[in-house]
């Protein structure tokens, strides 16, 4: 649906975007994530064609931005960072005017009615948007994208403003959305990525630095996947039985975390599920397991190491340490 | 470009910029009818509608002020600019807008001539012939106002270039006399508009004149539509 190749935009010497390319299919939903500056704003702007790109194409449902703006710019509704408002118009005739802005052709009072059940404005339908607070001005801010059901959805930070109540239900709203649209969502929360995205893409200092299913991004990029148990049994005959164990190449014992019970590292071999193995021996000694949890990143830590250029091992044991201090 | 219009008017209306321009406009036509009937007849009418070129053109720039750079400053023209519309519908848009406002205060300016025509007869002909002539001449500096304020964000800047502009083309006639009989005054003389809408204040319909006036219009509303084309390279 959306084809983005080897996209490049320089502000005179500053490169905002490098040799950017990606694709979207129909009906997905993509997270896009990056540091501030990173160029998710310029990359969704060249998509809608407010902004040109340097080098490089984008075509949205077939079309070339830039060689049939109007057939592709059909197809997108877009949010950008700051919600496209006129103060000086209520929400009904700023609704109203957009939809003969993007030349719907769907029946309007309905249409427009039914957009705004959707993202709940229909209370605030008849008052000035510059007398709204910041959350009705994004959610008018996401009527108008809707505005004429298209196909493609470019969401810049949609939930900004929004109190948690409104996230959770714009949140959902995007992903029922998502199951007949294509979604591009840019966000700088990382668990709001992880809820709704099916994928995301990384971006820092205007280049791709990853592109993959939300939850794979994380397991592919820990560079160790170990398992964390902790066992209520005898600390060496513990050990002993886990070391024995098929698959299993190495295991460390932490000590003891709790009255007797010894927490664990086991490590398997790579891309074999050690998981059922050592509940069925646990069982079999008759040691109860009181935690499981594996070591892989989450999204969090996977963003910090991509963007930072630190070294994974530093980033983790920074978050571990936060966490602990929690 | 039906949707930008009509949002443009409703804008002027209803803030009191349209409101005020037209009511400033119509009391200085008032005025000058007045005081120039009282005085002589209705075949002084010209002295009129010269007098009400120079304050159209202090009028004008605040009409056109915010038409792009209000856009620009609050990110609006994202929205303008994304939808399946051209650049150009989108300059025609605000230039139809700002005109109507203009064009509503012109033709209030006739009401003075139809009283005077009930107690005596002035010329229609060339009533209509300053009226059309300030329609044309109205619409080339506002094309010139809207191009202006689309390369700032800032509406203050905006009205006082426009302004500038008007002044300065208000003087061309004067400019040109400095360096009477050169080439450059030639220039300057064929450029200047009050010389081109000095036809219309003799009573003549001059089609050089109408198409002088409208090749302005078309110019400024190209460079207008570039220049928002152009920002989407920078």
């Amino acid at each position: 649906m959306i084809e983005v190749k080897n996209l490049t935009k320089r502000y005179g010497a500053n490169v905002a975007l490098d040799n950017v390319s990606f694709s979207v299919e129909e009906g997905k939903i993509m997270g896009f994530l990056g540091p501030n500056g990173a160029g998710k704003s310029t990359t969704m702007n060249i998509i809608t064609g407010y902004l040109s790109s340097t080098e490089g194409t984008v075509t949205v449902g077939g079309y070339d931005i830039l060689e049939n703006p109007n057939e592709a710019k059909k197809l997108i509704g877009y949010l950008p960072e700051l919600p496209p408002l006129y103060m000086d118009m209520t929400v009904k005739e700023y609704l109203n005017f957009m939809y003969d802005l993007k030349k719907v052709t769907l029946p309007r009072e309905q249409h427009i009615m039914e957009i705004c059940r959707l993202v709940k404005i229909n209370n605030v339908y008849k008052r000035l948007i510059g007398n709204l607070s910041k959350g009705y001005k994004q959610r008018v801010g996401i009527a108008q994208a809707l505005l004429g059901n298209p196909p493609v959805l470019i969401l810049d930070e949609p939930t900004v403003g929004l109190d948690p109540k409104q996230i959770i239900e714009i949140r959902k709203l995007i992903k029922d959305l998502g199951r007949n649209h294509t979604v591009i969502l840019s966000s700088h929360i990382l668990s709001e990525v992880q809820a709704v995205c099916e994928r995301v893409i990384i971006i820092n200092n205007g280049k791709l630095v990853a592109d993959g299913a939300t939850d794979r991004l994380a397991h592919d990029l820990s560079a160790d996947h170990r398992l964390i148990i902790r066992v209520d049994g005898p600390e060496n005959e513990v050990l002993h039985a886990l070391t024995n164990l098929g698959h299993v190449k190495e295991v460390l014992s932490y000590g003891e975390k709790e009255k007797g019970a010894y927490e664990f590292s086991v490590e398997a071999d790579m891309d074999y599920d050690i998981r059922r193995d050592l509940f069925a021996l646990l069982t079999r000694k008759g040691w109860p397991l009181l935690a499981m949890r594996n070591t892989d990143l989450t999204l969090e830590d996977v963003f910090l190491q991509l963007t930072s250029g630190a070294d994974p091992a530093v980033v983790r044991s920074k978050t571990k340490k936060g966490a602990e201090e929690e | 470009m039906k949707a930008i219009l009509r949002r443009e008017l409703k804008s002027y209306f209803s803030s009191p910029i349209g409101y005020v321009c037209i009511a400033v406009l119509l009391a200085l036509f008032g005025f000058l009818y007045f005081s120039i009937m009282y005085t002589g007849s209705s075949s002084y009418i010209y002295m009129v509608y010269s007098n009400m070129f120079t304050f159209c053109m202090m009028v004008i720039p605040i009409l056109t002020m915010k038409s792009m750079s209000d856009e620009q400053r609050n990110k609006t023209d994202q929205a303008l600019l994304t939808a399946p519309v051209s650049v150009t519908a989108i300059v025609l848009g605000k230039f139809l807008a700002a005109f109507i406002v203009y064009a509503i205060a012109m033709t209030g300016s006739l009401l003075p001539c139809v009283a005077i025509s009930l107690f005596g007869s002035p010329s229609w002909g060339e009533i209509f012939g300053y009226y059309l002539g300030s329609l044309f001449y109205g619409a080339a500096m506002i094309s010139i106002g809207v191009f202006i304020s689309s390369l700032t964000v800032s509406q203050v800047i905006s009205a006082i270039a426009t302004f500038a502009v008007s002044i300065f083309i208000l003087m061309m006639g004067q400019i040109s006399s400095l360096a009477s009989g050169t080439f450059i005054a030639q220039v300057v003389d064929w450029l200047a508009f009050d010389s081109r809408y000095s036809y219309f204040t003799q009573g003549i319909f001059n089609i050089s004149s109408v198409v002088f006036f409208l090749s302005v219009v078309a110019i400024f509303v190209f460079l207008t539509a570039r220049r928002l084309e152009s920002k989407r390279w920078s």
